[in-house]
C-alpha cells in the first residue's frame, strides 16, 4: 500500500490516517469511509492508475501510481517536453467545427490547432508546447468524446 | 373538488412525442387514466426508461434529434401506425413548434396543449412583448421594436447595462449581456449569429438589464370554454447562464398584493391570444418589487411538479382532460396551495469547469426517498447519451413551510448518490447550507456572484478522496481475479488489458 502515491489535480496528496476504506459494495463501487462514530459513504471507480471519487456530490479524479508506474511516467513526460511525441486529446466531449493545421505544419506553443463546440460554446485546442504536426485523427464535423487523440504532435 | 383520475372523454391512446423523465411522467398520467401510452424511441433510446415504461414503443429513426424527436413525419407515422388519437409533446423538441401541432391537428389527431396560433404568436418573443405592453402589462423598458443592425445612437438613453434578447429566443440562447455601447455591435452580431443557428431567426431587440431581480412565473391553465386559474408562481431565481437549476413554490419575494398583481398581468397576457391547456407566464421582479413580463411558454414546463406537490394537482392529466374537452371545475379556479416545495435539477454537466458538460457512463445512482421526497428522472445505469438534454432527474421536496422544505430538501440530497459522470449535486449540497438561500433572500446573480467555479477541495476532503483511491486500488491489485468497476462506459477488462500492455 505505501508504494502506492496519489496525486489530486497537478499536486500530491496524502491519504488521511486517521479514517478507514471499506467497501458497502465493491461491484458497484460504493464505500464507506469512517473514524470514530463519523462516517461517510463515498462512490469510487476505475481501474489501473486512473480512479474517480465521488465525495459529498463532487466527482474528483484521482490518479494512483505505483513506484514502477510513477517512473515510467516521468520518463514519457521527460520524453514529450524534449520533443518527443505528444498525443493531444479531448478535454470536453463536443463536434470538431474546424481544423486549423495540416500535417507536418510547425506549430508554436499557444497556436490553435482545432476549434470544438460543445454547449453551444466553441473552445479551442491550443498546442502545449511547439512542434510539427504528425497525425490528424479527426475531422471537422466529427463529434468526439472527451479524452480520444485529436492529433499527433512531433 | 372532482377525482384527480379518470379517463377522458374521447382520448384512448396518447402517443408522447418526447424522450427522457418527461416522457416517463406524462406515460405515468395516462396508465393512472386509463389511457395507453405510446412512445416513441430513437436508436440511441431502445433500452431508455421512457421505451420501457409505454405500452406500446415504436423506434423512429436514428439518435440525431433531427432524425427522431424532431422528425415530423416519422411522428405521424408511429401515431397512424399505433392508432393514437391524440399527442402530448412534453417540454423541448416539438412542444412549441406550431407547424407541427398543426400537422398532428390536420392528421386528425388531438394536439394537448394550446393552440397552434397561440403558440406562434407568443412564440416571438418581441411581439408577445409588444401585445402585453399594449394590454397594459409592465415589460422590461427597453425597445418595442426590432433591433436595425445600423442603429445604436440612442441606446444609451435606455440606461446601461442592457440585455440583447433573440426574438425567436428561449433557453438563454441569443442572449447578451452589454455593458459598455461601444461594445453593442460586437455583441449584436455574436448575438444574432448564435440566434439563427439555434432559431433560423437571428431577430434581437433590447431591454435594461434588471439587476438585482427574481425570476418569478405564474403557472396557468385553462380550459376551452373561457375558464382560466392561477395555480400558483414558482420562484427560478437559481440560474447558470440564464437556466434555471433550482425552482421552488411559493416564491419566498412574493406577499400578497404582488401575488395578485403577478396573476392579473398573467391574466392579461394570456388575453391577448385565444389560449387554452398549460402555459407560463413569466416576469422579472426587482428589488422594489415591481414586476416585469419577460416572455409566456404555451407548454408543459420542467418545473412543473412543484406546482403539483402544494396543489395536489395533476397538471399533465389536467392537459389531457383540457384537450378532450373537460371544464375545469370552479374549485380549481381558486386553489389553494399547502406547503412549500422545491425542485432541484441534476444535470450531467461539470459545475467546477463552468457547468460545461460531460461524458461517461452512470455506473451508481441511488436516488433520495422517503417522506415528502417526488423524484422525476429516466436516469438508466450505462453509457449517457449526448445527443439529447443532460438532465438526468429532478429532486423535489414538499414540506409544510420553507424551512422545513429547506432541511429536507439537504437530507434529501444527503442521500442522493450517482457515480461515472459529474452532476450538479455537489453545487446543490453547497447552495442548501448558503445564507442566501436559507433565508430564501437571493436574486439571480446568485450562482455567478458566490459559486464562480465552486470552492477548492479542502485540506481534508483531499485526505479523503486520496484514501478511497489508494484503498480501491490496493484492493483491486490484491485480487488476482478481481473485478474493476468500469469507467466511461469501457469494459473494465478492456482497459486492463490496454494498461497492461502499455507497462510491457
Amino acid at each position: 500500500m505505501s508504494d502506492l502515491t496519489v496525486t489530486i489535480g497537478e499536486g500530491p496528496a496524502e491519504p488521511a490516517k486517521d479514517w478507514t476504506f471499506a467497501w458497502i459494495d465493491r461491484q458497484r463501487g460504493i464505500g464507506r469511509l469512517a473514524r470514530g462514530d463519523e462516517s461517510l459513504i463515498v462512490a469510487v471507480e476505475g481501474a489501473g492508475t486512473q480512479w474517480h471519487v465521488v465525495l459529498h456530490g463532487r466527482r474528483v479524479p484521482v490518479s494512483v501510481q505505483s513506484w514502477r508506474e510513477r517512473t515510467l511516467a516521468q520518463a514519457r513526460e521527460a520524453g514529450a517536453k524534449a520533443g518527443g511525441p505528444l498525443d493531444i486529446r479531448s478535454t470536453l466531449p463536443g463536434l470538431v467545427v474546424a481544423v486549423h493545421v495540416e500535417v507536418g505544419h510547425d506549430v508554436a506553443a499557444g497556436s490553435s490547432l482545432l476549434t470544438i463546440e460543445a454547449m453551444k460554446m466553441q473552445n479551442e485546442v491550443r498546442a502545449p508546447r511547439d512542434g510539427r504536426v504528425g497525425d490528424i485523427a479527426v475531422a471537422a464535423g466529427q463529434p468526439v468524446a472527451a479524452g480520444v487523440v485529436l492529433l499527433r504532435l512531433e | 373538488m372532482r377525482k384527480d383520475s379518470g379517463a377522458a372523454d374521447g382520448i384512448r391512446r396518447v402517443l408522447v412525442a418526447n424522450r427522457g423523465e418527461i416522457a416517463v411522467r406524462v406515460i405515468r398520467a395516462c396508465r393512472e387514466m386509463g389511457i395507453v401510452s405510446i412512445a416513441i424511441y430513437s436508436d440511441a433510446d431502445a433500452a431508455a426508461r421512457h421505451a420501457e415504461a409505454a405500452d406500446v414503443a415504436v423506434r423512429i429513426g436514428p439518435a440525431a434529434p433531427s432524425a427522431s424527436y424532431l422528425n415530423v413525419d416519422a411522428i405521424l407515422d408511429a401515431a397512424r401506425m399505433t392508432g393514437a388519437d391524440a399527442v402530448h409533446p412534453g417540454y423541448g423538441f416539438l412542444s412549441e413548434n406550431a407547424d407541427f401541432a398543426r400537422a398532428v391537428e390536420a392528421a386528425g389527431l388531438t394536439w394537448i396543449g394550446p393552440p397552434p396560433a397561440t403558440q406562434e404568436a407568443l412564440g416571438n418573443k418581441l411581439a408577445a412583448r409588444r401585445s402585453a405592453s399594449q394590454a397594459g402589462v409592465p415589460v422590461v423598458p427597453g425597445l418595442l421594436v426590432a433591433l436595425d443592425a445600423g442603429a445604436q445612437a440612442d441606446m444609451a438613453s435606455l440606461g446601461l447595462p442592457l440585455m440583447l434578447k433573440a426574438a425567436a429566443g428561449g433557453g438563454g440562447r441569443g442572449m447578451r449581456r452589454v455593458d459598455r455601447v461601444e461594445d453593442l455591435p460586437d455583441a449584436m452580431r455574436s448575438a444574432a449569429r448564435e440566434a439563427h443557428s439555434a432559431f433560423g431567426d437571428g431577430t434581437l431587440y433590447l431591454e435594461r438589464l434588471v439587476h438585482p431581480a427574481r425570476h418569478v412565473e405564474v403557472q396557468l391553465l385553462g380550459d376551452r370554454h373561457g375558464n382560466l386559474a392561477c395555480l400558483g408562481e414558482r420562484d427560478c431565481s437559481v440560474q447558470r447562464r440564464h437556466q434555471k437549476l433550482v425552482e421552488e413554490t411559493p416564491s419566498p419575494a412574493v406577499d400578497p398584493g404582488l401575488r395578485e398583481r403577478l396573476f392579473d398581468s398573467a391574466r392579461k397576457v394570456a388575453g391577448t391570444v385565444d389560449f387554452h391547456n398549460a402555459a407560463t407566464v413569466e416576469f422579472l421582479v426587482d428589488a422594489d418589487g415591481s414586476h416585469y413580463f419577460l416572455e409566456m411558454n404555451t407548454r408543459l414546463q420542467v418545473e412543473h411538479g412543484v406546482t403539483e406537490l402544494v396543489t395536489g394537482l395533476d397538471l399533465v392529466a389536467w392537459q389531457i382532460r383540457i384537450a378532450a374537452g373537460e371544464r375545469l371545475p370552479a374549485e380549481m379556479l381558486q386553489p389553494e396551495p399547502r406547503g412549500h416545495a422545491i425542485e432541484v435539477r441534476m444535470y450531467a454537466e461539470d459545475p467546477w469547469n463552468g457547468f460545461g458538460p460531460v461524458a461517461g457512463a452512470v455506473t451508481a445512482w441511488r436516488p433520495p426517498e422517503g417522506p415528502g421526497v417526488r423524484v422525476d428522472h429516466a436516469v438508466t445505469e450505462g453509457p449517457l447519451t449526448t445527443e439529447y438534454d443532460p438532465l438526468l432527474a429532478k429532486v423535489m421536496v414538499h414540506a409544510g413551510d420553507r424551512p422545513a422544505a429547506v432541511a429536507r430538501l439537504r437530507r434529501a440530497l444527503d442521500e442522493t448518490l450517482v457515480a461515472g459522470v459529474q452532476t450538479d449535486l455537489g453545487f446543490h449540497r453547497w447552495l442548501v447550507e448558503q445564507p442566501e438561500f436559507v433565508s430564501g433572500d437571493y436574486h439571480t446573480g446568485l450562482v455567478a456572484d458566490r459559486w464562480q467555479n465552486g470552492p477548492p477541495l479542502t485540506a481534508e476532503e483531499r485526505g479523503l478522496v486520496a484514501l478511497a483511491a489508494q484503498s480501491a486500488r490496493a484492493d483491486a491489485d490484491a485480487q488476482p481475479t478481481g473485478q474493476p468497476v468500469a469507467v466511461d462506459g469501457v469494459s473494465p477488462w478492456s482497459r486492463t488489458a490496454r494498461s497492461e500492455a502499455l507497462r510491457r
